[in-house]
């Protein structure tokens, strides 16, 4: 287990790697509206085109790690997810994800690039071009604004198909032509080639834009389901080059865990726990996984089984170690983080 | 089985794409001649400041194909030797020269393409795929097909910057001579392949590249590659482009289904 666990952390220090020790660039750009002290002033009014359009160029931030990038279903029940793609989903998360596009130098979908990564856009009259750094290579996405339909039967591709238009102030891209190989996310969830994404870009002011994203699959999912990640400008700044080295990092990704264990067994690891008073952790289980979820933080976190004890965070690396009394029930469990241990006792 | 190395990069640029389905829809505003054709001599079209626009997918131009007609992507001789039209080659260094000679012995095997690593700033240019550039008031952007990645080129007037973090692509500013477009690069990092004889460029190079496009159908691109480390004096080639028309760019990870580096054994 100690060996897959560093397999992990390679692989998460290898997509780190890229830009922990990297110059970044700060180069006051011209043309940002700035206040008396010289800083960019954010919430200036939002600049325009020659045409009259928002002008939605510029670098931008994604809301960061821990939104929708580990888990882009996290608002829907198990009854919105078709069960196939459950299925798959649970056995990414106990494969540690070790066939992920990105563990194999492949890209993310770009929905996961405008959550927790850095894009550029550049905008022009007929054509929108979306720069992103990348986690794992840098990438470019087009967005045709010059009126023409989506094509009919598209070449499946990572980045698929997109045509944008006006609503307003609003650009409202639609992207078909997706292969059916991205991961929504970083735990797994699959999607098909009939997936349909629905962007709404409105810039509000200078320094911030909305973005909400609607997914449609409805051979993976029941129904559409959208979700916001707003954007904030990152002035006076510009991409990293960002390059994967597959031969150099693939090899030290050995996989997950083969071990299932019977629902009566997880079963009883389910409950309320409590790290300190008011601070609750509450277990449930789906399929052959325990997910863990902590305080108001909706985000539930999946543990695949290493032993009958000790369950993995297959998304950060950190694990989860149950405590038996003598008589062998459950009596709490200790989070094995990053940061340190943290203990938490079962509420009776 | 030794596999010949340039054959079967070659090969693996053909197969991506060989059963792909290429786009078609028709770029708008072709300039056309009276029978209704595209006039690729017509006056290069101009951005709304007045200078030359140069957006538009490119490929570098390449010796006419055989009457069966072309492979879906041309390689042109500059992808294989980037001096091949200097008299005397490229002006190597000792060493360099050494290292070319050992690179064409060991069939190209350590080319960081082979290794789906980046083909750099100046193989965004030659290689086979092609390159679509997007020209905005600050900023012109090189798209590339192979990898989908890009290269920035910054026209908003900021200065190179002076300890950039080194990288395959460099960083780039531009500035217009004229109906030339003056870029100059600095910030490229050591291990980039010229071409697929290995023709090195070291993290002392400096790039100079004049985009002059001289009529609607052809961009004129002349490469000065000042890298004393491993050249005896600064050189320059030309790396002229013809415009693509009524398609777009293809999705072409290198990464997708590699199987071929386990086979590039070298000699």
């Amino acid at each position: 287990m100690r060996i897959k666990l560093i397999a992990i952390v390679i692989q998460i220090a290898a997509i780190m790697a890229g830009t922990a020790s990297a110059q970044w660039l700060n180069y006051p750009a011209p043309g940002i509206p700035r206040t008396k002290d010289g800083k960019p002033n954010l919430a200036a009014p939002a600049p325009r085109t020659a045409d009259g359009k928002p002008d939605l160029s510029g670098v931008w931030s994604g809301p960061g790690p821990g939104s929708y990038d580990r888990n882009i279903a996290r608002d829907l029940s198990p009854r919105d997810i078709q069960p196939w793609a459950e299925a798959i989903y649970q056995q990414r998360v106990r494969d540690m994800g070790k066939d992920a596009p990105r563990a194999n130098c492949l890209p993310d979908p770009f929905a996961y690039y405008h959550m927790v990564d850095v894009a550029r856009i550049v905008q022009n009259p007929g054509v929108i071009v979306m720069l992103y750094q990348g986690t794992t290579n840098s990438v470019h996405r087009t967005i045709f604004t010059d009126g023409r339909p989506l094509p009919k039967d598209p070449n499946p591709s990572w980045m698929g198909y997109s045509v944008g238009h006006w609503e307003g102030d609003t650009l409202v891209v639609d992207t078909s032509g997706f292969n059916d190989r991205s991961w929504l996310d970083i735990e797994g969830h699959p999607h098909t080639e009939a997936l349909r994404i629905t962007e709404r870009f409105r810039r509000r002011d200078f320094g911030h834009m909305d973005l909400e994203m609607t997914v449609d699959d409805p051979k993976t999912f029941t129904r559409p389901f959208s979700f916001r990640m707003d954007q904030t400008l990152t002035p006076d700044t510009d991409l990293l080059e960002s390059v994967c080295e597959h031969d150099t990092s693939v090899p030290h990704m050995l996989g997950g865990t083969a071990i299932k264990l019977a629902p009566e067994v997880l079963s009883k690891y389910t409950g309320t726990y409590q790290y300190a008073p008011g601070r609750d952790a509450v277990i449930t289980f789906e399929g052959d996984l325990l997910f863990l979820q902590e305080g108001a933080n909706p985000l539930k976190l999946p543990l695949a089984p290493n032993s009958e004890t000790e369950f993995v965070a297959r998304a950060i690396g950190e694990h989860v170690e149950f405590l038996r009394d003598s008589q062998g029930a459950i009596t709490g469990f200790i989070y094995h983080g990053e940061r340190g241990d943290r203990r938490a006792v079962r509420k009776k | 089985m030794r596999l010949h190395l340039l054959a079967s990069t070659i090969a693996l640029l053909l197969s991506v794409t060989a059963s792909a389905q290429w786009l078609h829809y028709p770029t708008p505003g072709i300039p056309r001649t009276r029978d209704g054709k595209p006039n690729l001599a017509a006056p290069a079209p101009r951005t709304s400041s007045g200078k030359p626009d140069l957006s538009g997918i490119w490929e570098l131009e390449h010796p006419p194909c055989h009457a069966g007609g072309c492979a879906d992507y041309v390689g042109a001789p500059e992808f294989l030797n980037l001096g091949v039209k200097l008299k005397d080659g490229l002006p190597y260094q000792p060493w360099a020269a050494e290292l070319v000679k050992q690179r064409s012995a060991d069939l190209g095997r350590d080319d960081p393409v082979a290794r789906c690593l980046p083909s750099g700033a100046v193989r965004i240019l030659t290689f086979p795929p092609p390159r679509k550039i997007i020209q905005t008031p600050g900023e012109v952007v090189i798209l590339s097909e192979r990898d989908v990645t890009f290269r920035q080129i910054f026209t908003d007037g900021r200065p190179l910057p002076l300890d950039p973090s080194p990288s395959w692509n460099g960083f780039s500013t531009g500035k217009w001579d004229g109906n030339t477009l003056v870029v100059e690069t600095n910030g490229l990092r050591d291990g980039a392949w010229l071409d697929r004889n290995g023709s090195p460029m070291t993290d002392a190079a400096r790039m100079t590249e004049r985009f002059r496009r001289v009529s609607y159908g052809r961009l004129e691109i002349e490469l000065t590659v000042d890298d004393p480390k491993a050249y005896t004096k600064p050189w320059t080639v030309t790396l002229n482009q013809l415009i693509v028309l009524n398609t777009e760019l293809l999705d072409y990870y290198c990464n997708d289904n590699e199987k071929d580096v386990q086979h590039a054994v070298g000699k």
